[in-house]
């Protein structure tokens, strides 16, 4: 059979995804990730886990882009998915800074109403 | 402090980042001279002794604990006016570059049911601080640019001299632009369908302290500002 893959390369590959899915569960375990931020990047192990264990999808997915070598293609795939999580980052930075500042600006007028109350508290 | 008094319906956003040179002018300029308005200083996590002077002075303010930016600073202000139920929101710069005496001149059409959203314009009479030959080429390109994509001309459409009417001040309270919010504003209002007026002011210059925008953050000002303009009609023109 033809291969794409070295068997030694397959086995590294298929150990290299498995420690990445281990750092993945363990950052889920301590909760230093959120599910709905992991799921892209489980979407990419699984995706990276089909490519290694068939790898005829690779000749299959290529021909239909129109990629003539393999490693280009894997290049290719591989910057793609690193553009979708950085835009996926950026996208996560800019509602989180939407809301802090929701939050800066409700905290601000709080204390404007806690001052007042205090005012008025001294003045009695 | 003004507990006592009944509330106006009329309120002054006036936003201050480092303004502790200029805001007490400003701010007793109101109260003595304009004591029919009610007025809130936002203080937008100012590193100098803005807070304190706020503090002392007994002045009606707002804390934001961390610096938002402009846009976040008169939201701040929007949402308080929102609070509070006023009818009519006037923002008006922390630094003394905008007249009070000009506040009646731009509320009465709002007061009159005759407009939503009116912007007091430095170029309409052409009196005043005009500002600099190369920032007036900037002001007039987005305002070109805005005419281009709406069919609506507003000359001074970076002027922070404003008052709208309590369906902005909803509006406004949800979603505010931020960084330099006033052209994507204007656009906002327009493509809102709402009644936009620029009536003339005369601005004054800067007692102290500087501009916001210096010459290095200008080009970025352009920048932001243009795709801001686009996105945002790109983005009405959707929902239509």
């Amino acid at each position: 059979m033809h291969t794409i893959i070295p068997q030694r390369l397959t086995i590294v590959l298929i150990l290299a995804i498995i420690v990445y899915f281990t750092i993945i569960l363990i950052l889920l375990k301590d909760r230093k990730m959120n599910m709905k931020y992991s799921l892209l990047w489980l979407f990419t192990g699984v995706a990276m886990l089909v490519l290694v264990l068939k790898p005829d999808t690779i000749i299959y997915l290529k021909a239909l882009i129109g990629v003539t070598d393999n490693m280009n293609f894997l290049f290719m795939i591989l910057i793609a998915f690193l553009i979708m999580l950085v835009l996926s980052l950026t996208s996560i930075a800019s509602r989180q800074a939407n809301r802090i500042t929701k939050l800066i600006q409700t905290q601000g007028l709080l204390e404007k109403r806690v001052r007042e109350l205090e005012q008025k508290l001294d003045e009695e | 402090m003004n507990s006592h008094k009944t509330q106006s319906d009329v309120l002054i956003i006036i936003p201050a980042y480092n303004e502790s040179e200029n805001i007490e002018n400003i701010v007793d300029e109101i109260i003595t001279g304009y004591p029919q308005y009610d007025y809130v200083v936002v203080n937008d996590g100012s590193s100098d002794n803005t807070a304190k002077i706020l503090k002392n002075r007994g002045y009606n303010h707002i804390n934001c604990p961390i610096n938002l930016g402009i846009g976040g600073a008169i939201q701040t202000g929007y949402r308080y006016a929102r609070e509070k139920e006023y009818k009519i929101a006037v923002q008006i710069d922390g630094d003394g570059q905008h007249d009070p005496a000009y506040i009646q001149d731009i509320i009465t059409p709002i007061q009159n049911g005759e407009a939503d959203y009116v912007i007091g314009s430095r170029f309409v009479t052409k009196e005043g601080f005009q500002s600099s030959a190369a920032r007036r080429v900037g002001i007039r390109f987005l305002s070109g640019l805005i005419t281009l994509l709406c069919f609506k001309r507003v000359k001074d459409v970076t002027s922070g001299f404003r008052a709208v009417n309590s369906f902005f001040i909803n509006a406004f309270a949800d979603n505010y632009p931020i960084d330099y919010p006033e052209p994507e504003a204007i656009m906002d209002a327009v493509m809102r369908r709402k009644r936009i007026l620029e009536l003339p002011v005369v601005m004054r210059e800067r007692e102290t302290g500087k501009s916001s925008i210096n010459f290095k953050k200008s080009v970025y000002y352009m920048i932001k500002v243009t795709l801001d303009i686009i996105v945002c009609r790109i983005s009405y023109g959707i929902r239509r």
